[in-house]
């Protein structure tokens, strides 16, 4: 961490200047000009802002969304003064239909104190000031206020200039690099304020071992940095720092004693947030449970969304509604990864894909970092380390295994290299200021950058991944996008400077949160065409930016190999999830198990693969300077440990991958916060430590060597079984729980069905066929349910119908499987012979020795069984032995 | 199609196992009805009652492969798709069709295990011999070692001698030094009195005359030494008196006896410290002298052969340093010097023996050549498969060689005669007495510190741990090397191991160990790497024909590893074991044909 490579607030003028303003302090606040309000024929409600001394109003634009979304857009007016050139909105972000589902907004009411009132939904009302414009919506019934905006006076919109005042300087110096800012200051800022609410969260990416967001200003903050989004590389990032890193959400959830809230500003430039706390504009009493926020911008428009929620989920999903769903991941995405920087070549590759084997650990994916291509120049190979890379790929995938190669936005400035002189030719790299090819520096060398804005670009792009393109790909070959910030070893904080410019004369500065979007759009885009549509695309991601889950997964970057960066790994994990990238088009999220920098401690790395086989994305990595780190390394002791986390995981799968169908669905992620499923439980609230997995399941990390007890708080009012003995513990509950080197602690919630799948294969591929456990953990009740859900792992099939959905209840000693798939999805079917071949029941004491299976009426035993097959298990639960039903089937198995 | 269930996956020694009517699992977890064995439901967690099928994560499948060998796979690898067992017996429930492959696979196996066994044959051959010459030259280098110690212990005696000796005639010098410089003080005082008592003189006379006065000093010392040659001749067999010894040393003190005589106990002055370079420069003269003659050819009989010859020839140089360096054999001297002949016999002696230990000598002929050059060309073919770091007892192996012991008995004998006609009560100092005790205390102590030398570099060899056959023994003046990509990859064992690009080393590490009961051997803590660790190679040693080094590799950044074939691990045992084997598989090749 080189704290001097990178600006902070006082550094960057639009951020000083708008952070040091008192409230109500404007000299020219923006007031809504009534005689302007008025329903669009879309729809909408539209209005000017303006200031007396102001050259040109600004154009406010208000919609709503179904259930309870309000959309705030201001921009300048283009139809009048016209001002010198348009401001960036960023496209391709929202969803398509997003204007389409756009409901009608009645004519607001307006009173003579200048207040108009709308109606957002049944629920929710809309109240806009005009002088100065403020708005705020809040519960209809109560008029309880749950999300404002301008309600301290900071919102500042510095209008577009024609040209410089006398003695005015725009441009900008930071170490050795000249901004020239050719547009002057254009940089809006705003407070926000959310209602009801005891913690706020989101706004990745930073490291951090807290889940809620610190107060960054106000009484009682001592470092006083806004959390940065700008998207950076940046070497051996500190876990616990309000700095940028390689993408940016720039969404924030609420949650406390009141309805959960969101507050969504699609806005792809730097963009700095203040999380104020209370007390901090010198108000002696404050409002109970309110938290004020400032967002500032150095460039682009407002386009915000404010949701309202009762329940957290309720607010994600209207994030998702407008950024869209993650998208479902093939199977084998789910599954284990193994890379590092680098397997060197084919000999390497194979020694590392038999030791798997000869070890009987699973693993579904071999990656291959920089050092495969020739030169850095990728889509090309080392033919001396990789002389026949398809007969390669070809032995990995006689295994049902897959291989990951890295495709960086860089190209090597190489005038042998087709790709750059195609994309020289074709006049396709970014710009710089002064409107040559922009030449910066990294891996290759001297590089260049497709200007992944322009939608022609990325049409090239994407059939760069053709198999005739991409000499040597086969289709078991998946990507992997880094350093696509973009990282530049010689630009400004290591990215691209603000004044390069792109597609459409949009400054890089605008933009920049999304250039690695658009570049793994590209990417996935290229996957999805070579595979004829029929095979979901993979492709890792570094950068980000709202929106990414739809192309695929993220992960954390270059984190360290200690115990701090395995902490707060999981605040980070759960703050992807809650801002969408759970997962998309198998965007899992995960930090690198093991930390990419260092080498771990062997008990670090257990703990580190026993947290990590919960993550969404599990991925094993390391920095080429570190030593091997394949689970197998480390004695056989520890090879156990490792062997039996990913085993975990992979007797998980079949739990993961219908939570992957929630979540392609949904949005709820993956991995979640305890909050997320217990919303009312204050305890949970800033719990950074445990997570759920889905619904059912809740983990928790040992953080600390040696540790030899750990304090585990378990919510809601029902039992938690211990998921490697069966032991049960109450809820409601801070557990003092001994720690064993064996696993972290990791519970089933009473009242949770868990579907598993018992046998270990090399890889996930090979489990297809492969019979059902369910585990049963029955609540106080004495009953349970959970979900399977199941298609063909890798295409698109599931859109037209072809999975199988069922819901597993158990109520009245009676286990029911229903199907609960929608009908008319489409013509396409999935079915599987898979049966279920045992039936754990968590919480029962009843003695019976029989259950009978419907239809069929045919008896099967049941037995004291262990809760999981490792050797030495004890027997504690009773286990019904073979049922063997299928899981397409409907049927009941009926405790005798 | 499935086999029956009471054998699919058991070994044919575990099927009595399985006979009874209810089996307990392995790890006494239960038990359970034999019609639960291979039933695709696991009930004991360590997989006894599923050893057919996948249902145990734990369990292990047999596979007979007949035509080839058995082997036991993971229970995760049945009916999983992939043809593990060359029989097909893993697949008999799945989707594919497994080819039996064993009679191919077998018959590989089989000429691959041939190769082998017919390479160990030839390499375990090649140990013996080895292993015999390893353990002659290992009784060579302990007895070498045995007798060094022994010299070490007889010399060490002579030195300590010598030592008090010296310390003694330094003892009488500085007293007489100091004697003298009072004389001169007195002399002096004297003199100026006198000055100032003579009026006339003038103060320029006075400085003319004490610059003569300086220069006639100087001259009469480079007399000196024919003064003294005539005088220690004269002097051999009787103890000089003092008075006569410094008339003859010091002509212009003549008037001073009754004053030099008296403090014993002074240090000597200043103006005397040049005397024993004078001594030793008249010694050559003295070895061709009188009584004292023999003793100077019996020490230069050893050297002076060429000394002569060489002070002739060089008799232009400096004298004082031509005949300097023979004699106080420092070692930088020495170094510099060529060699008496001597010398040179003793090191043929020792180049004898390397070309018995080290064959790789044959076709070189050192015998022409100098003692330095054979000292350099040795470094040089070190550079390609010696260890390089093996200057050591080069230089020394004048005492090792055979038929030399009588330098000992010699050197005992000089000095003894040293020390009997050795008068170091006289004062003042015998010049020619105390010039031999010094150069038999010179060259005395020289010996001595090469032989510790030698000894050090023997008991350091000797420490390592060679084997359990001393069959790495020969490897210790070995280096072995590999060409990969730009890099030369030099391993000698029980030194060190490096990475040579162009001129620039790195070392990958110095000798650490054996590991794995002598198939692996470490180097560790070679150069550091820039954020890594300290640079290590571990080299697999297998048995082969010949000793090569390949497959160097970097499996980690800076942790090497590399293959190294040798005949040395070309084992015995491991030959009887694989032999057997190939009968194994012969046999069962013939009874499958059958």
């Amino acid at each position: 961490w080189k704290k001097d490579e990178f600006r902070n607030c006082n550094q960057t003028p639009f951020c000083k200047r708008a952070r040091t303003r008192a409230p109500h302090s404007l000299d020219a606040p923006l007031s809504l000009d009534a005689a302007s309000l008025a329903v669009a024929t879309d729809g909408s409600l539209t209005a000017s802002l303006s200031h007396p001394s102001r050259l040109r109003p600004l154009l406010l634009r208000l919609s709503a969304l179904p259930p309870h979304a309000l959309r705030l857009q201001i921009d300048e007016d283009y139809s009048s003064n016209t001002p010198p050139h348009r401001r960036f909105q960023v496209p391709d972000v929202l969803l398509p239909d997003v204007e389409a589902r756009t409901l009608h907004l009645p004519q607001p009411k307006t009173s003579a104190a200048g207040v108009s009132t709308f109606a957002l939904s049944s629920d929710v009302d809309v109240v806009v000031k005009h002088d100065p414009f403020e708005l705020t919506v809040r519960r209809a019934g109560s008029g309880d206020p749950v999300l404002s905006f301008n309600s301290h006076g900071l919102f500042d919109f510095e209008p577009l200039q024609e040209s410089k005042q006398e003695g005015e300087t725009w441009e900008e110096q930071f170490r050795s690099h000249t901004d020239t800012r050719p547009r002057g200051p254009q940089s809006i800022t705003f407070d926000v304020s959310f209602y009801g609410a005891d913690f706020v969260y989101g706004l990745p990416e930073h490291g951090s071992t807290s889940l809620a967001l610190r107060p960054t200003r106000g009484p009682g903050v001592e470092e006083s940095e806004p959390y940065r989004l700008f998207n950076l590389d940046v070497f051996e990032y500190l876990h616990e720092s309000p700095f940028g890193l390689y993408g940016s959400i720039p969404f924030m959830i609420a949650h406390g004693d009141g309805p959960s809230s969101g507050f969504f500003w699609l806005n792809a430039a730097e963009m700095q947030i203040d999380v104020l706390a209370p007390g901090w504009d010198g108000a002696s009493s404050t409002e109970n449970g309110r938290i004020d926020t400032l967002w500032m911008a150095e460039a682009g428009v407002v386009d915000a969304f404010f949701f309202v929620g009762s329940e957290p989920k309720d607010v994600i999903k209207q994030y998702i509604s407008v950024t869209g769903t993650p998208s479902m991941p093939q199977q084998f995405a789910v599954a284990y990864h193994q890379c590092r920087w680098n397997y060197r070549d084919e000999e390497d590759v194979a020694g590392v894909d038999s030791g798997f084997d000869e070890h009987d650990i699973p693993y579904d994916v071999l990656w291959l970092d920089i050092e495969h291509t020739d030169g850095k120049r990728y889509f090309t190979w080392d033919h001396s380390a990789f002389p026949n890379p398809e007969v390669m790929q070809g032995k990995i995938a006689d295994k049902g295994r897959k291989m990951v190669t890295i495709v960086d936005p860089h190209i090597k400035r190489d005038s042998s290299f087709h790709l750059h002189e195609e994309a020289t030719a074709k006049g396709y790299y970014v710009k710089d200021a002064t409107g040559k090819d922009f030449d910066g520096w990294c891996w290759p060398g001297a590089s260049s950058y497709p200007d992944m804005l322009n939608p022609e670009i990325r049409e090239w792009w994407a059939d760069k991944f053709s198999y005739e393109n991409y000499k040597g790909s086969t289709p078991t070959l998946y990507i992997w996008n880094d350093m696509n910030e973009p990282s530049v070893f010689n630009g400004p904080e290591v990215t691209m400077p603000r004044d390069a410019v792109h597609y459409g004369d949009v400054e890089h500065r605008e933009l920049h949160n999304a250039y690695g979007y658009y570049f793994h759009m590209a990417t996935a885009d290229g996957l999805l065409k070579r595979g004829e549509g029929k095979d979901r695309p993979f492709v890792l991601s570094r950068a980000f930016f709202a929106g990414s889950q739809r192309y695929g997964a993220i992960w954390t970057g270059d984190n360290s190999a200690d115990w701090d960066h395995l902490k707060s790994s999981i605040p980070m994990v759960l703050t992807l999830g809650l801002t969408g990238m759970t997962f998309s088009v198998g965007a899992l999220t995960g930090a690198d198990i093991g930390g990419f920098f260092g080498n771990p401690e062997p008990d670090l790395l257990v703990r580190w693969y026993q947290v990590g086989a919960f993550y969404p994305f599990f991925r094993g990595h390391a920095h080429h300077d570190t030593k091997r780190r394949e689970p197998w390394l480390f004695g056989e002791r520890r090879t156990a440990l490792m062997r039996e986390a990913i085993h975990m995981r992979y007797s998980l799968l079949p739990y993961y991958y219908t939570l992957f169908r929630e979540a392609s669905v949904t949005g709820v992620p993956v991995m979640r916060p305890l909050w997320l499923e217990f919303p009312d439980d204050k305890e949970t609230y800033n719990n950074g430590e445990a997570f759920m997995v889905g619904p059912s399941l809740l983990a928790q990390g040992i953080y600390e060597e040696g540790q030899k007890s750990v304090s585990v708080y378990l919510p809601g009012e029902e039992l938690w079984y211990d998921l490697r003995n069966g032991s049960p513990y109450k809820g409601c509950v801070s557990h003092k729980l001994e720690v064993s080197e064996d696993s972290i602690p990791s519970f089933q919630r009473a009242g949770a069905i868990v579907p598993r799948k018992d046998r270990f294969r090399r890889s996930s591929t090979q489990m297809v066929n492969d019979p059902y456990t369910l585990v049963i953990a029955l609540n106080s009740s004495s009953a349970a349910e959970g979900e399977l859900y199941v298609d063909d792992g890798k295409s698109y099939d599931y859109q037209q119908g072809a999975f199988i959905h069922r819901r597993f209840v158990f109520a009245d000693n009676k286990l029911t499987s229903m199907n609960i798939a929608p009908k008319n999805l489409g013509n396409k079917k999935f079915s599987t012979e898979c049966v279920i071949e045992r039936i754990i029941i968590l919480g029962v004491s009843s003695g019976s020795k029989k259950a009978i299976v419907e239809p069929g009426n045919h008896e099967v035993d049941i037995e004291l069984g262990p809760i999981s097959l490792r050797s030495g298990s004890s027997s504690v639960a009773p286990t019904v032995r073979k049922p063997n039903v299928r899981v397409v089937d409907d049927w009941t198995i009926r405790i005798a | 199609s499935r086999p029956p269930l009471d054998t699919l996956g058991i070994p044919p020694q575990d099927e009595a196992y399985f006979r009874g009517g209810v089996i307990r699992c392995r790890d006494g977890s239960g038990r359970f009805a034999r019609d639960k064995l291979n039933d695709d439901f696991c009930d004991c967690p360590d997989g006894t009652d599923e050893p057919g099928t996948s249902a145990c994560p734990e369990g292990k499948f047999y596979c007979q492969n007949a035509g080839h060998s058995p082997i036991t796979i993971f229970s995760s690898r049945v009916n999983d798709g992939i043809c593990d067992c060359c029989d097909g017996s893993d697949e008999y429930d799945s989707n594919v069709t497994c080819k039996n492959t064993c009679w191919e696979a077998g018959k590989a196996a089989r000429d691959k295990l041939k190769k082998k066994v017919a390479t160990y044959k030839s390499g375990v051959v090649i140990r013996n011999q080895e292993i015999q010459k390893a353990k002659v030259a290992f009784a060579k280098d302990e007895a070498e070692l045995a007798k060094l110690k022994g010299e070490e212990k007889i010399l060490q005696g002579l030195v300590d001698k010598l030592t008090e000796q010296k310390k003694l005639i330094e003892k009488a010098e500085e007293e007489e030094r100091l004697r003298k410089e009072k004389e001169e003080k007195r002399m002096k005082e004297e003199a100026e009195k006198q000055a100032a008592d003579e009026k006339k003189a003038s103060d320029a006379s006075q400085e003319v005359d004490s610059q003569e006065n300086h220069e006639t000093v100087q001259e009469d010392e480079s007399k000196v030494a024919e003064h003294h040659d005539g005088h220690a001749m004269s002097h051999d067999n009787h103890t000089p008196e003092s008075e006569s010894s410094v008339e003859q040393h010091d002509p212009e003190s003549q008037d001073d006896i009754s004053i030099k005589a008296a403090p014993a106990d002074e240090s000597p002055p200043e103006e005397t410290s040049a005397a024993p370079t004078k001594e030793q420069e008249s010694t050559p003269a003295d070895s061709e002298g009188l009584s004292r003659e023999e003793l100077g050819r019996l020490v230069a009989s050893r050297w002076t052969g060429e000394k002569v010859d060489e002070v002739s020839k060089d008799d232009k140089n400096e004298h004082e340093a031509e005949h300097d360096m023979p004699e106080h054999s420092e070692e930088t001297h020495e170094d510099e010097s060529d060699v008496p002949e001597s010398a040179e016999d003793s090191y043929a002696g020792y180049h004898s023996e390397v070309e018995d230990d080290r064959h790789k000598y044959d076709d070189e002929d050192f015998s022409h050549e100098s003692d330095d050059e054979y000292v350099d060309d040795h470094d040089d073919h070190v550079a390609s498969y010696k260890s390089d770091d093996d200057q050591k007892g080069d230089d020394h192996s004048d005492f090792t060689a055979s038929g030399q012991a009588s330098w000992l008995d010699k050197i005992q004998q000089t000095v003894q005669n040293v020390l009997r006609t050795f008068n170091f009560f006289k004062t003042p100092v015998d010049l020619s007495e105390a010039s031999r005790v010094r150069k038999e205390y010179d060259d005395a102590s020289s010996k001595l510190s090469k032989i510790q030398s030698r000894i050090s570099t023997l008991t350091d060899k000797l420490k390592h741990d060679f084997g359990k056959e001393k069959e790495f023994y020969y490897f210790y003046d070995q280096c072995f090397e590999s060409k990969e990509g730009k890099y030369v990859y030099k391993v000698c064992p029980f030194k060190k191991a490096s990475q040579v690009e162009g001129h620039s080393t790195t070392s990958l590490g110095r000798w650490d160990k054996f590991e794995e009961s002598y198939r692996v051997m470490q180097f560790s803590n070679g150069d550091r790497c820039w954020n890594g660790p300290d640079r290590s190679l571990k080299v697999r040693l297998r048995c082969g024909l010949n000793n090569e080094l390949n497959g160097v590799d970097e499996p980690s950044r800076c942790e090497y590893v590399a293959v190294l074939s040798t005949p040395a691990l070309c084992d015995e045992q491991k030959l009887k074991e694989l032999e057997q084997k190939l009968e194994a598989s012969s046999n069962q090749r013939d009874h499958d044909e059958l």
